[in-house]
């Protein structure tokens, strides 16, 4: 008994090694800010003590909750188109092409991540702003007169959010597509079945885990976006994450900031929890 | 066979050609209605395309595939009255027994209620009725074999194709399963085309086997055809086991010919294919183990094979135990397959043996020219 004990402790120590990289990540950079910020949007600034205003004015203020629902309802149309034009692009890259040009088309989405989303977004102003090359090229064509301001509009955001999260909707779903045998897909057609019907009752549902998963990865990194919808959206495009922005920077009101960062979080978690009830997708099922 | 039933399957001149290499080279057959067809062949050698030809995966690149006198080149897999057992059953782990049984059903619009009863009848007919609800992980190797087989044979195919499906099961089950596959052959009457690697399969499945090697057929017969009468050498070796020798042609008395043998052994044979040899012909012969008469004494049998052999080693196998022995006078390698008879139980290395076989068990190949080819 003892022997066996003293020949385990070791592997427990190599255990709790090789764990502290992650427990000390959650702890000193999730875990910790989230409590000072649980912190802060529940005290008084002035008396000390505690108060639930800053909650409330979330709720009373209908700029703040419209900005969210707006933000969350952009994040799942979003999420949505990632997942529509995501889709088909997995299917060919998973099972439509074979060998060495397979690597090179995934390489291919790839590659435009290399470069900082802040370039990336660069890159999409000077294309869509008044004297841009899509307006310009209009007015060389003699389509327009003046030219054409298709930047800051939601058709803009939203073009913006569906290229930056594409990547993270494509790897999840060509990993699942890849690990559905050839056979199963034959065995369906075998038996009668269409194009459509396979999709349906074959295909989608062996990828439903690693469609839930890069769901909740696309509607969470748009939803959580600042950089894209303030550049390509402007001024007024009313992100939730820029009210956040404003309260801590310009307003210096670091506990309505931190309000707004608790009810974030908890509301995200409430709409993929909702999703996932909907889809009956199990959590632990998909990230397993 | 009798001549008046009808041919299920017929196929003309059927060649496939990947860009470099020919998978299936001008094979034609035909198949009766309701029988077991078995294509038996190494890996590589072309059946799996074949098969996949007779499902619509793979279009021939010249020839035509007829099922009850309709050309099947422009159908397309979905709507051929064929189905097919995958090598790893492709059963879907989504559905649970009874979706995965439906699918073909609800594909061809069969009523809710129908297909119920249909799947249930099926079920009853593998053996397995009250297990629709139950996930496909949840049931055994056999349990699966029988589903996917079910799960064809609901839909009343003229053709079932299966290919390799008992190569995952463990030997006991494989053998278990071999006897059951051929019972519910039987029973429900479907034309089946197996096709398999292992020639033990083949053998106690069919009613008709063909021999594939390098895309062409070497030999289509019943087992015993194949096994008692081999018409290549190809066929001697691929079913069941054989001593083989490769020697050169002596004399030709009658239709007795008389060889030697690359180590030295003498022995009398007959021709087993078309072509007569000449005298110093190179020749391929093959002595089957089991057919091999071992004694302790001197037979007094008439044989037309006396040799008077010394033990080198036993391979005990249990029912498949062989003796490997040389030959005293020549110093020739031969292998037996041990009598399980009180008698050889305590034999050992070195002890004297006579071994007794005729001629018509020794069987001789002219070897063409392009050595262990077409």
């Amino acid at each position: 008994m003892s022997l066996a004990s003293s020949a385990r402790s070791p592997i427990k120590i190599g255990m709790w090694l090789l764990l502290a990289p992650l427990c000390l990540w959650l702890l000193l950079l999730i875990i910790l800010p989230h409590l000072e910020l649980l912190t802060f949007s529940i005290t008084d600034p002035e008396q000390g003590g505690f108060t639930f205003s800053f909650y409330a004015e979330f709720f009373t203020e209908p700029l703040y909750w419209r900005t969210f629902v707006r933000t969350a309802l952009m994040s799942i149309l979003a999420t949505i188109l990632t997942l529509l034009i995501a889709f088909p692009v997995s299917f060919f890259i998973a099972k439509m092409i074979k060998g060495r040009s397979k690597g090179i088309i995934f390489a291919m989405c790839l590659i435009p991540f290399w470069v900082s989303e802040l370039v990336r977004t660069f890159g999409w102003m000077i294309l869509l702003r008044e004297s841009g090359v899509i307006s310009n090229t209009l007015m060389w064509l003699g389509l327009t007169d003046s030219g054409v301001e298709l930047l800051y509009t939601d058709a803009t955001i939203m073009l913006g959010l569906v290229y930056s999260a594409m990547l993270f909707m494509v790897v999840p779903l060509v990993s699942t597509l890849d690990s559905l045998d050839d056979s199963y897909i034959e065995a369906g057609y075998d038996l009668g079945g269409n194009n459509w019907n396979i999709m349906r009752e074959i295909i989608i549902p062996h990828a439903m885990p690693g469609i839930v998963s890069g769901c909740i990865i696309v509607f969470m990194l748009s939803l959580g976006n600042y950089l894209t919808p303030v550049l390509l959206g402007g001024k007024d495009s009313l992100w939730f994450t820029e009210q956040i922005y404003t309260q801590f920077i310009t307003r210096f009101n670091w506990e309505q900031g931190s309000a707004f960062g608790i009810l974030l979080l908890l509301l995200s978690s409430l709409i993929v929890w909702a999703g996932l009830k909907v889809t009956r997708q199990s959590f632990t099922k998909t990230m397993g | 066979m009798p001549i008046d039933t009808p041919i299920d399957l017929a196929c003309e001149n059927i060649c496939k050609y990947f860009s470099d290499f020919t998978a299936v080279d001008n094979v034609s057959f035909t198949i009766p209605k309701g029988s077991f067809f078995s294509i038996l062949g190494p890996s590589g050698c072309g059946k799996t395309t074949l098969l996949r030809m007779l499902a619509g995966f793979e279009q021939p690149s010249s020839g035509d595939i007829l099922i009850k006198q309709q050309s099947m080149l422009d159908v397309p897999p979905n709507k051929r009255p064929v189905n097919m057992v995958f090598q790893h059953l492709a059963l879907f782990p989504t559905m649970n027994i009874e979706q995965n049984i439906g699918y073909g059903l609800r594909r061809q619009g069969v009523a809710k209620a129908e297909i119920t009863q249909r799947v249930n009848a099926v079920l009853e007919r593998v053996g397995l009725s009250g297990s629709g609800q139950k996930d496909v992980n949840q049931l055994s190797g056999g349990q699966r074999q029988r589903i996917a087989l079910a799960r064809c044979l609901v839909l009343n195919p003229t053709l079932l194709l299966l290919d390799e499906p008992l190569g995952a099961l463990d030997l006991k089950l494989r053998e278990q399963m071999k006897i059951e596959l051929k019972q519910l052959q039987k029973e429900f009457g479907t034309t089946f085309v197996y096709i398999t690697h292992d020639q033990s399969e083949a053998l106690v499945m069919s009613d008709q086997i063909a021999v594939m090697n390098k895309g062409q057929f070497e030999q289509v017969g019943t087992p015993h055809e194949l096994y008692y009468q081999p018409k290549t050498a190809f066929v001697a070796s691929f079913v069941g086991d054989s001593n083989r020798w490769s020697g050169q042609l002596k004399n030709i008395e009658d239709d007795t010919l008389q060889i030697e043998t690359q180590d030295g052994l003498l022995l009398q044979g007959i021709s087993s294919n078309d072509t007569t040899p000449a005298n110093s012909d190179v020749l391929d012969i093959f002595v089957r183990p089991e057919a091999i008469h071992v004694s302790l004494s001197a037979a007094n049998n008439s044989a037309d094979n006396q040799l008077c052999c010394e033990v080198e080693t036993i391979l005990f196998d249990g029912a498949k135990s062989q003796i490997i022995a040389k030959d005293k006078k020549t110093g020739g390698s031969i292998t037996a397959a041990m009598p399980q008879t009180g008698d050889f139980m305590n034999l050992q290395k070195g002890d004297t043996l006579y071994f007794s076989f005729s001629r018509e068990q020794t069987l001789c190949f002219t070897r063409e020219h392009s050595a262990g080819g077409q």
